[in-house]
């Protein structure tokens, strides 16, 4: 799959907001990313000729990033932190839930119906929620197998209905997945007494 | 946003947190209605900024990312008045295991950490700050993003902000999953589009950093404090804390305790206090077995020093650190080799490859974890432990990711001999619930 | 700045300021291992195995490739700290590395091998499976990679990166896991890939056109000088059994700074061809040299403009010089075309001589001290590929400003900063004259390098010597012209270096393989020296030639430098030398040219003698290119 004209564009007009045009590998990196679900070696070489770098550095910076994939993901990628705090929270006995429940026994894998995909990873810096993980660009917390369960149901639900989605390329990149709602925020609860 | 875990409300030792909890703290409006940017006025128009720098200096602050280095004399390396641009850098990588306070700073009150980067450009004499914040973090970066945009807006970030003929501008860059970034100058290797790689230093980011320019680089609890210092003076600052590790600092605390979070604590409090009291010690049943004091890359200390204060003397003095603040509390039913064997994949994982011993030595260590956990070990097994941890340490590797992986495999050996023992020598294990888990899921043997 | 006193292991020595600690210790014989360490390389710090023991400093050891020399430093290489440190990455070094030496190509030149036996611990505690990977990877036709004996040095990434200006090898993944890879699998391309395998420090680059061929110490070599094109890189060039086995890189700061290219590096394989000619033949029947030598003097004699040679472009200046007496005596009025030679005239002065000594020309060292370097119709990594590594450098380390004037993108484009006017061909001229006034060029603070090639015959070559003979004039510059074929400059010097085209001629004399359009049609007699059988050898006089690896001679190369060839292999008999045939030939032509060895030709000549046969490295001790 080509990048749009409108993506190569944006991945153009990079390097001129960084001090050095080098520095515009890895937003542009992410756009691509995000247009086509994963990096592709066509993709990386695109990304290559519009910032008019060589197609192995690209790739070089692309291999050595978690958070870039050179193999499909499917739609949803589950985050699951197991470091050492989730970890002695449960975190295991979770991932093994995920995988049950999405049908996928391996990170480089992806379930049948193209969903879902799951990763084991570092500390995502959200301790004090310990077990969590972060499933399209947001963090949930306190993880239970009923709540991965309803996270799962509702991405099936959604995925069967038909596509009113707006463009991907019509969607910043930091916002998340396309056709996900924004959830307001939840109320604040009241004030503690210590801390 | 999820329910704040931690500390917000008036506090005398509540310097960051305060004002912590009010609705719509992250909104320039009500920032500025607590008070908001008056350091920053004060800064530009009332001060010089060599005094702005001297303030920090007399507060005492030491840079909370996890080094500790004293604040003021790092911003005094940076010559203010070399020719050509300088840049602040903000590590806003927060990746150490057990550490959730910058993200904590940056979903509830991003205007302060603004309010910091501006005064420090403003200090060494730089026009442009990059904040480089890790790819997880969504929601701080889009507080960041619309934080700047209004202070954009508002003026503060622009040609002339209250007026001052001095431009100021941050800008943002994105992280793509690298433990590694959170070193500075492989941070910066990562600004400039390459892997992410630590350089050779000297030179050191002062004299050559992003982009090779002159660069000061401050975690963001470090750049959030700053207003409070200029508001207060860095000599009341300094009141607070110890004599030689002044102030507050935010601790995250997590793990088998009963209210996890992100607590403001003055310097100096006991590991008792903060692991007991404020976060209300283990389960029911349970008791403390072992504390992580600053992430995972600090260096154990057991139960019995849970009187051990939270200043960098005293933990330097019991061979540990404060770190990142991240406190990791693990309590009896958790078996401490297994712990050490999951870090060590972590290190392992996140390992950048570039110095051999750190590449070589924390998969090394790892497949001997491996052995021992499925009832392989042997003495040998143990030795080999203590001698990759050796070759981590003492300026071996080229920088600090290396070392500790070293302490961790150091530090448990120190304190729980017996429990390394139990599994290596006579392949047991005497903790309750245990997984005997060999696998590695992070780091396997590759055919690539 | 004044020099600085350290003591290294209780020897006191004086170094120049910003000496490397590991270079120091260097010269008073003290080896302080190393592996991504390389002296053309930029210093990182990476390996970590040449941590050694420096005060004043922090209580730990240092790395002694990044750190400089200090007055007063005292280094001490063999305290305990630094000597189970060495041991310490030694070991972590092989806790991955295969036990390959029996079937590694780099045994007995090996640089770890090496270090282990002085600096390693004598037993190994590595029991359990080590890291494997998909081996051996072929990264390009002639280079193989073996990913586990790789040491994850970097010096191949970085010499791209840094020297080459290219990012086709690239390090992939993270930690363990990282391994060296060309872009996407793709085979390498570039004209500079075959120095990573004198770069890599174990058997990890290794070559393909070299694999399994021979040990190191089975071989004898010599330092010679490539054929292959103008710049005259020094190589070294290996036996084995009377055959070429390999050629590699010598370094000469001069020219190459230890670079060559692929050219220079992988096609000498036609030398071991079976099918070399051994022994003179006519019309494809086997002859006495006698013979043959009568056959062709007859078939060449009086012919005037009937007659057409045919010269190599690697013709020696002693060959050249002979064949100048020849045309000047009974082949006079004969045409002459020389193989690959540019379009550009003889320097000015150099006529008759084989040393230039123009008052403006450059030398590719003076490259380096360059404050704006303007390449003008040539594309030089095609064209003289070490000239342009030195440009390369000249522009990344040194801050040279670089203009490129040349209708079509080169890969000096790299550089952000290069100036690149790309002219309608024909125009360059043009362009040059308008450079005086450029803003670089009216305060260049320094030597302007001018280096202009022909552009294949696409441009006036007289208008654009001329102009950029101005442009040197106007700013203080000075020349190089690009000349291709390997001695063009000596044959010009010698005027055999002919531009004739050869169609309609009666006889043929071909020195070298034939003519690049082929032999002519109208040809009746063809003569050949030449080494390998080509299409029509069978209706002609062929006497069989040397190759460079075999005969003496020298080359006079694109800056004006007489560099000598010191061939590995004598010359196998029956086969003659040129210059002794061209002298025998003379003879049978009635001109006497009575040299009884090369000394006396290259003194008529006016060349130096040269230099004494240099002693010979023992291979047996130390690593070739630690």
């Amino acid at each position: 799959m080509k990048l749009s004209p409108h993506v190569l564009e944006e991945i153009k007009e990079l390097p001129a907001k960084y001090p050095q045009p080098r520095s515009a590998v890895m937003p542009a990196l992410d756009l691509a990313q995000e247009e086509v679900g994963y990096l592709t070696p066509e993709a990386m070489t695109e990304v290559a000729e519009a910032l008019q770098l060589d197609p192995g550095y690209v790739e070089g910076v692309a291999t050595f990033y978690t958070l870039f994939h050179l193999e499909p993901i499917g739609k949803h990628r589950f985050y699951v932190c197991t470091n050492l705090t989730c970890m002695i929270r449960g975190a295991y006995e979770l991932v093994d839930h995920v995988k049950k429940q999405i049908g996928v026994e391996r990170p480089d894998k992806v379930s049948a119906d193209g969903l879902f995909s799951f990763e084991e990873v570092e500390c995502l810096g959200a301790c004090e929620y310990a077990p969590m993980m972060r499933l399209d660009h947001r963090y949930h917390y306190d993880l239970t197998a009923e709540k991965i369960d309803a996270l799962i149901a509702e991405r099936r639900s959604s995925a069967a209905e038909p596509a009113t989605r707006p463009h991907p390329a019509a969607a910043p990149p930091t916002s998340p997945a396309s056709g996900e709602v924004k959830k307001p925020r939840a109320p604040r609860r009241k004030k503690k007494a210590s801390g | 946003m999820a329910e704040l875990r931690g500390s917000f409300g008036e506090q005398p030792h509540h310097i960051l947190t305060s004002d912590f909890g009010t609705p719509d703290l992250h909104k320039l409006s009500v920032y500025e209605s607590k008070g908001g940017y008056t350091a920053l006025r004060k800064a530009l128009l009332d001060m010089a900024p060599a005094d702005i720098t001297n303030d920090v200096k007399t507060s005492g602050l030491r840079g909370r990312g996890g080094a500790g280095f004293a604040t003021g004399t790092k911003w005094s390396f940076i010559n203010r008045d070399a020719p050509g641009p300088k840049y602040v850098v903000v590590n806003a990588d927060e990746s150490e295991p057990g550490t959730a306070k910058d993200r904590y700073i940056m979903e509830n009150c991003p205007h302060m950490v603004v309010e910091g980067i501006l005064i420090a450009a403003y200090a060494v004499g730089a026009n442009q700050a990059w904040v480089y914040i890790r790819g997880e973090y969504d929601e701080p970066h889009r507080m960041l993003t619309e934080a700047i945009a209004e202070a954009r807006t508002k003026g503060y970030i622009g040609p002339k902000p209250f007026g001052k003929d001095y431009p100021l501008d941050i800008r943002l860059y994105r992280g793509h999953g690298a433990y590694i970034c959170g070193e500075e100058t492989a941070l910066l290797e990562s600004l400039e589009g390459k892997r992410a790689q630590p350089r050779s230093r000297p030179p050191f980011p002062a004299v050559k950093g992003a982009w090779g320019r002159p660069t000061l680089l401050n975690n963001v609890e470090t750049l959030a404090t700053v207003p409070a210092i200029i508001n207060m003076g860095g000599a009341e600052y300094a009141k607070l804390g110890t004599a030689k590790n002044p102030g507050t600092r935010l601790l995250t605390v997590s793990g088998n305790v009963r209210k996890p979070g992100v607590y403001e604590v003055e310097i100096g409090k006991t590991f008792r206090h903060v692991i007991m009291e404020l976060a209300g010690g283990p389960p029911e049943g349970r008791k403390v077995k072992v504390f992580w004091p600053g992430g995972s890359s600090a260096p154990v200390l057991p139960e019995s020093m849970l009187d051990m204060t939270t200043d960098a003397e005293a933990l330097a003095a019991a061979k540990s650190m404060g770190g990142s603040g991240g406190v990791i509390v693990m309590d009896d039913s958790h078996c401490v080799v297994k712990a050490a064997h999951r870090l060590l994949q972590f290190y392992a994982h996140e390992s950048c490859g570039k110095c051999t011993p750190c590449r070589i030595g924390q998969d090394w260590a790892v497949r001997t974890y491996e052995r021992i956990l499925a009832n392989e070990g042997s003495q040998l097994e143990l030795d080999i432990l203590q001698r990759v941890s050796d070759g981590l340490q003492n300026g071996r590797c080229l920088c600090g990711l290396g070392d500790s992986g070293g302490w961790v495999i150091d530090s448990t050996l120190r304190h729980f001999r017996e429990e390394y023992e139990d599994h290596a020598l006579r392949h047991t294990c005497n903790v309750g619930k245990v997984a005997v888990d060999a696998t590695s899921p992070l780091v396997g043997r590759t055919d690539a | 700045m004044p020099d600085v006193n350290l003591t290294i292991d209780d020897h006191k020595i004086t170094v120049p300021a910003g000496t490397l600690v590991v270079e120091a210790a260097k010269t008073i014989g003290i080896e302080i291992p190393v592996f991504c360490y390389h002296h053309k390389l930029d210093p990182v710090g990476a390996c970590r195995l040449c941590l050694v023991e420096m005060s004043p400093g922090p209580p730990r050891p240092q790395t002694a490739c990044t750190t400089p020399v200090s007055e007063g430093m005292v280094v001490r290489t063999q305290s305990a700290m630094a000597v189970q440190g060495r041991a310490d990455i030694l070991e972590f070094e092989l806790a991955n590395h295969p036990l390959d030496c029996p079937v590694c190509d780099k045994g007995g030149e090996c640089p770890l091998q090496d270090f282990t036996f002085r600096h390693g611990y004598p037993i190994s505690r590595i029991d359990g499976p080590r890291l494997h990977f998909k081996k051996p990877i072929p990264l390009s036709d002639k280079i193989a990679l073996d990913r586990e004996r790789c040491v994850l040095c970097y010096r191949c990434t970085r010499y791209y990166d840094e020297i080459a200006w290219e990012q086709e090898l690239t390090t992939d993944e993270r930690g363990v896991q990282s391994f060296i890879a060309s872009q996407f699998d793709q085979p390498l391309k570039s004209i500079f890939s075959g120095n990573i395998i004198d770069l890599c420090p174990v058997g990890a680059l290794t070559s393909r056109v070299w694999r399994f061929e021979s040990r190191p110490w089975d071989m004898t070599h010599t330092e010679s000088v490539c054929s292959r094109c103008s710049v005259g890189c020094s190589v070294t060039l290996w036996q084995r059994r009377g055959q070429l086995v390999r050629v590699t890189s010598h370094e000469n700061d001069d020219i190459d700074e230890g670079w060559i290219c692929d050219r220079g590096r992988f096609d000498y394989t036609d030398v071991n061809d079976a099918s070399r000619l051994r022994t003179p033949s006519i019309n494809g029947g086997r002859s006495t040299w006698a013979d043959a030598i009568n056959a062709v003097a007859a078939g060449i004699k009086g012919k005037g403009a009937k007659l057409g040679i045919s010269l190599p472009q690697d013709i020696t200046n002693e060959e050249a010089f002979l064949f100048r007496k020849l045309l000047d005596g009974p082949l006079k009025g004969a045409k002459v075309k020389m193989h690959g030679r540019t379009a550009i005239p003889a320097p000015a002065g150099d006529a008759g001589r084989a040393q230039g000594a123009l008052p403006n020309n450059l030398k590719i060292n003076e490259i380096d001290d360059a404050r704006v370097i303007v390449v003008v119709a040539s594309d030089l990594e095609d064209d003289v590929p070490i000239v342009d590594l030195r440009v390369k450098k000249a522009v990344s380390k040194r801050g040279a400003k670089l203009v490129v004037v040349y209708p079509d993108g080169v890969d000096l484009d790299r550089h952000p900063g290069t100036l690149h006017i790309r002219n309608a061909p024909g125009a360059a001229a043009a362009e040059v004259r308008k450079l005086a006034s450029h803003e670089w060029l009216r305060n260049p603070g320094g030597l302007v390098a001018i280096l202009f090639g022909d552009g294949h015959g696409s441009e006036d070559i007289k208008d654009l010597t001329a102009a950029c003979g101005e442009l040197a004039k106007k700013v203080g510059g000075k020349e190089m012209a690009l000349y291709r074929a390997t001695n063009e400059r000596g044959a010009l010097a010698a005027g055999v270096a002919g531009w004739d085209k050869l169609d309609g001629v009666e006889s043929l004399l071909s020195w070298g393989p034939p003519p690049a359009a082929g032999i002519p049609k109208s040809a009746r007699f063809v003569a050949a020296w030449d080494h390998l059988p080509r299409e029509g050898y069978d209706r002609a006089v062929v006497l069989p030639a040397t190759t460079f690896a075999e005969r003496q001679g020298s080359y006079t190369n694109l800056e004006g430098t007489v560099q000598f060839l010191r061939p590995p292999i004598p010359v196998p008999p029956p086969l003659k030398e040129g210059w002794e045939l061209l002298c025998e030939l003379g003879a049978a032509l009635g001109v006497a040219l009575d040299y009884d060895g090369i000394l006396p030709i290259q003194r008529a000549i006016g060349v130096q003698p040269p230099a004494p046969e240099p002693a010979p490295d023992p291979v047996l001790v130390g690593p070739a290119r630690p």
